[in-house]
């Protein structure tokens, strides 16, 4: 069963203006000074969608590993980027170690998922190996952001507990262990409360395009649910490596808890 | 002289460049030593330092003869306990707050002490034996105090660092602890305290205590 794609052409295209429109009528009426970021966004995501279809209807053409693998590594940067920014800790810049993290996660799962799973032909097929990494990064994103988020608000809220278990003689694994278990859950939450709702309050995004793009909902669903688990197993993995790699950064060489992480942060 | 513990001119500075402490002192087993000074002088700040929680801008320590730094951090600490001037207690019941060090591989070659023993030993603090299955976060602050000193007890270190252990505390049950400490300062070979403390009752309380004042001082440029 295969409807074919509805496409949408040119002149369809420029239609979508008049939402646009109304976006920016909104804004204007209730005065939001949202309208110079409104023009502005939507030029922008004009362009980079434009351009990102150009590049990769030629990277799938071309279809090699060495194009691919650069590729997915500039999108891990670019997420480990995101993701530290979105660390609101100002002691520490978490760029390498959400890189390590994310590739490291993203290699591991994304592989298992094409390789073993979805089995293309050639298994780095461009046009399956891009847009499975991509979603796992933008995920893993999220969930490592949160976890190492957590772990320091953690620590920060807990400097007392952490030091009374030093004086025992705790290693800094053992001092904060737990206030680091409740923050790989945080990371994790969000992906496994997805799993729960999904298809009853909205169809993911993935399954949407399939679906429009003239697949069968009922093959679509598959695609759907090895991409949830992908996730989850992603997220996982990702935010285990994060506070595995960061927490350390917490105490100096004499195995205390840094002054910067007892004092405040204004 | 022993030398079973000393500092030497432990150097802190509050702010880069700005007020400063410099305190040296010993201590021998079974003995007390007390360090005194205004608010803010800079006491816990010494304990602290003593516990290697912070580090010295200068000075040493020597502990049965041997340098800090040749101790690993965490067999210092589990040596040299910190007892912080506000207790501390976790999630749980009093029983928790006071296994919950054994749980810890530091103290692996420790058994973790049984419920008699406990009860026990909070008596001696005047506590109840109900008090061990009580939630610890309900606790008022001086039995918050009198569980953090018991578990400081249990896990049996040379050197205690007390930060104020009386400062909760109403006289009966202030001079209880007093007696609760001397009894462990005799009880083994090899055990010393050091002190912080407002009260001078609490200096009293022990047989042979020496003081250090410490005076901070305040540097221009
Ligand atoms: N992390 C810190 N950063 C800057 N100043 C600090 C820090 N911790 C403590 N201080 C300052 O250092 C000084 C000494 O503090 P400390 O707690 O050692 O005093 P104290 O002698 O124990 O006082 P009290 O008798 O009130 O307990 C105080 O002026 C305090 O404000
Ligand atoms: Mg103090």
């Amino acid at each position: 069963m295969n409807h074919g794609i509805v496409s949408i052409s040119n002149g369809q295209l420029a239609l979508s203006l008049v939402l646009v429109l109304i976006t920016g009528l909104v804004s204007a009426f209730l005065r939001l000074g949202l309208l110079k970021s409104l023009v502005w966004g939507t030029v922008r995501a004009f362009v980079q969608l434009t351009l990102i279809g150009y590049v990769l209807a030629y990277i799938f053409q071309l279809n090699s590993l060495p194009v691919i693998i650069p590729i997915i590594l500039l999108m891990s940067f670019i997420a480990a980027r995101e993701a530290s920014r979105r660390v609101n800790e100002p002691t520490q810049k978490p760029l390498l170690v959400s890189f390590i993290a994310l590739t490291a996660s993203t290699f591991l799962v994304g592989l298992i998922v094409v390789g073993l799973i979805i089995g293309p032909e050639p298994w780095y097929s461009a046009r399956v190996m891009i847009p499975i990494f991509g979603m796992i990064l933008g995920n893993s994103m999220n969930g490592i952001s949160l976890a190492l988020d957590r772990m320091y608000g953690e620590v920060r809220a807990h400097v007392a507990e952490v030091e009374e278990l030093l004086c025992f003689g705790a290693s800094p694994w053992e001092a904060v262990r737990g206030l680091v278990r409740k923050a790989v859950s945080s990371g994790m939450t969000p992906t496994i409360n997805s799993l729960m709702v999904v298809g009853l309050v909205s169809l993911p995004g993935m399954m949407t395009g399939q679906i429009l793009a003239g697949a069968d909902p009922r093959e679509a669903v598959r695609y759907q649910i090895v991409v949830m688990v992908m996730v989850a197993a992603a997220v996982a993995v990702g935010c285990l490596l994060i506070v595995g790699l960061s927490y350390r950064k917490m105490f100096t060489k004499d195995l205390a808890l840094t002054g910067d992480m007892r004092r405040s942060i204004g | 002289m022993t030398n079973f513990f000393s500092f030497d001119n432990l150097t802190y500075y509050f702010e880069p460049g700005g007020r400063s402490i410099q305190v040296s002192g010993a201590v021998e087993p079974g003995n007390v030593l007390a360090l005194q000074g205004p608010s803010g002088s800079g006491k816990s700040t010494i304990l602290r330092i003593l516990a290697r929680l912070l580090e010295p801008a200068g000075g040493e320590v020597v502990f049965r003869g041997q340098g800090w730094l040749s101790f690993p951090p965490l067999t210092w600490r589990r040596r040299i306990h910190y007892l912080p001037q506000k207790p501390v207690m976790f999630a749980g019941t009093v029983l928790d707050n006071l296994w919950l060090p054994f749980g810890l591989a530091a103290l692996s070659d420790m058994p973790k002490p049984g419920r008699d023993y406990l009860e026990g030993l909070v008596a001696a603090a005047g506590l109840p034996p109900s008090i061990l299955t009580q939630d610890a976060l309900t606790l008022s602050g001086g039995e918050m105090a009198r569980v953090a000193l018991v578990r400081a007890l249990l896990v049996e270190p040379d050197v205690l660092l007390l930060d104020e252990p009386t400062a909760f505390l109403d006289e009966g049950t202030e001079r209880l602890v007093q007696t609760l400490l001397c009894n462990w300062l005799q009880e083994k070979k090899e055990r010393a305290a050091i002190l912080v403390s407002h009260k001078d009752e609490d200096l009293q309380a022990f047989p042979g205590l020496r003081v250090v004042n410490i005076t901070p001082s305040e540097r221009e440029g």
